[in-house]
């Protein structure tokens, strides 16, 4: 079997225990779409007739969904994988640490990828908000966003002793991500000057600055050269993601 | 070429030496039993064997190949059933082996992999509802599931009822009698008599015997063990009392049917009855409590 074929194999077998945990998805799902949708249209309500604020919003809240349905399920999916035993499992299966990992981040991914977009739509169909401009470009970097967060949960793990402890470590990066994001209004302005410089090199920051130019006035070619740097940011935090997790992956509890 | 060769295999965890420095070769189509108590290191050597762990030293081949470099290669020649690995428990049976025969290229179909362990008529049954010995069998399922060419199994029958351990010993050695190399662990030691030709006792990470079974058996004394009839003194038996447990006498001796009969003939001449005598060739029970007995000396 090759590699691909090893992924969705393995992808297959998580789905259908994922999508299935009606408990875990309904949780993720509401607090990701509740906030992602519920704040804009607040804006909208609050400042009716500016829908470049609600654009700023949307695109504040779409760091935060992103990295709560992405990097923060991503760490705690696979830390409870791993602590019961089920990693080892797969791999005792005959699947490729790769395999076996991507299956799991494939699942993840696209649940945090339609969460994203259901919001956009969602927002744009409740609000004065307008529909980005180049709807591609969009969507391909809440992929690839979605991408990288995912594998930064997976690196993440690393650090996480055990499954009950996964979901408290995870939090402070979609606050994290929010405040870099403009998620949470104007209180970005009152940060220091490197903490904002720090903040823009985030993975989500990524998404936002490519976010903004395509719902903004412009043409293609803008939009390609303002999706030049996140592009590169991205890749820098997947190598780094990659990195961290094929030396220090751990794939079974600790012991000691 | 052997299936599996380990030389001076060494792992330790932390300060801890888990192996010290074993070697031992497991030929093709054998059934390899290793052997020990908790804790002795054989979980640690089957798991490097099958690539889930790095050795800290020595040499470990398996099929010929590097269980670590070549793991992707290994894998699909080989089965697996580790000590403990977790389910989905909400899947079903049948969804669990379906679940696997996607992962495994060439899987048998699950009709037959369910009939093979005997768990039929639980296919619609959810895994969190399986007895421990059940979930054992589900185990063995998976892991023969690729009719693989060596099969490594971890302790295969713990909880599992006499009868299920039984059916589980016919169908590893039905699997041997196909080619199968088994490398299994156990501290049943009845299991291992039953289903091993060859042998090795881990102790405390180091191997401390290791053979053919039969040979290794046969070398060993076995064990006369009978009431002491009253009015009898120990040395006016005609065999030599290696201890006494209450009033039990028991003699180990190279040729424990001799010893009986020599025994019966000299109460027979006496009028004597032998109460609750019991003769045994040497057991693998005889050769730990050796081993356990020449630590302590
Ligand atoms: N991951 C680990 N970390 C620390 N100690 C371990 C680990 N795995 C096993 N050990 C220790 O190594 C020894 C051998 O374990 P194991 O190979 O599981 O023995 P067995 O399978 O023979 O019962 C035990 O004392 C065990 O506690
Ligand atoms: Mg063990």
């Amino acid at each position: 079997m090759t590699t691909v074929r090893e992924t969705l194999a393995a992808a297959r077998l998580g789905g259908r225990i994922y999508w299935r945990d009606k408990q875990a998805l309904t949780a993720t799902v509401l607090t990701s779409v509740g906030l992602g949708i519920g704040l804009p249209v607040l804006m909208d309500r609050l400042r009716s007739g500016d829908p470049s604020l609600v654009v700023a919003q949307l695109i504040g809240m779409l760091a935060v969904v992103l990295t709560l349905s992405a990097f923060n399920q991503s760490a705690i999916s696979l830390t409870f994988r791993r602590d019961q035993l089920i990693l080892k499992r797969l791999r005792a299966a005959g699947l490729s640490d790769g395999a076996v990992l991507g299956g799991e981040l494939l699942n993840i991914m696209t649940q945090s990828v339609l969460i994203a977009l259901v919001t956009t739509v969602a927002v744009v169909n409740l609000t004065s908000a307008t529909a980005p401009r180049d709807p591609l470009l969009f969507t391909v970097f809440v992929v690839l966003g979605a991408t990288v967060l995912t594998l930064l949960g997976a690196a993440w793990t690393v650090v996480i002793p055990r499954a009950e402890v996964s979901a408290p470590m995870s939090v402070p990066f979609f606050m994290i991500a929010g405040l870099g994001a403009g998620a949470f209004g104007p209180m970005g302005q009152l940060l220091p000057g490197w903490l904002t410089t720090a903040l823009d090199l985030l993975p989500t920051a990524a998404v936002v600055r490519v976010g903004r130019a395509t719902f903004a006035d412009g043409t293609f070619v803008d939009d390609l050269q303002a999706a030049a740097v996140p592009l590169l940011i991205l890749s820098v935090w997947a190598a780094i993601a990659l990195l961290v997790i094929s030396r220090r992956f751990r794939w079974e509890p600790r012991r000691s | 070429m052997a299936a599996i060769q380990v030389d001076g295999l060494r792992k330790s965890y932390g300060d801890f030496e888990a192996v010290k420095e074993i070697s031992f070769t497991v030929a093709r189509g054998e059934i390899f039993a290793l052997l020990g108590r908790n804790g002795a290191g054989k979980s640690t050597t089957i798991e490097i064997l099958a690539g889930f762990q790095r050795p800290d030293g020595g040499t470990v081949r398996v099929l010929g190949l590097d269980p670590v470099k070549d793991r992707a290669k290994v894998r699909k020649s080989t089965g697996i059933m580790l000590q403990e690995a977790g389910f989905f428990p909400d899947l079903t049976v049948a969804r669990t082996v379906d679940s696997w025969r996607d992962l495994v290229p060439a899987a048998r179909p699950r009709a037959e992999a369910l009939e093979l362990v005997g768990l039929t008529e639980k296919a619609g049954t959810k895994v969190r509802q399986l007895s421990g010995g059940e979930k054992r069998r589900l185990d063995l399922a998976l892991a023969t599931l690729g009719r693989p060419d060596l099969l490594f199994l971890d302790e295969p029958t713990t909880g599992m009822d006499p009868a299920a351990r039984k059916a589980t010993w016919d169908v590893v050695t039905d699997l041997a009698e196909r080619g199968t190399t088994v490398l299994l662990t156990t501290h049943y030691l009845e299991e291992a008599q039953r289903l091993a030709t060859t042998m090795a006792i881990m102790d405390r990470g180091a191997i401390v015997a290791s053979g053919g079974m039969a040979e290794t058996l046969a070398a060993q004394t076995g064990r006369v063990a009978f009431e002491l009839p009253s009015g009898v003194e120990v040395q006016d038996l005609p065999v030599d009392v290696t201890a006494m447990e209450g009033t039990t006498v028991i003699c180990r001796v190279p040729d424990p049917d001799v010893a009986a009969q020599t025994l019966l003939g000299w109460a027979g001449e006496r009028g004597l009855r032998l109460r609750g005598l019991e003769v045994r060739t040497a057991t693998l029970e005889d050769l730990f409590l050796d081993l356990a007995g020449k630590e302590k000396a």
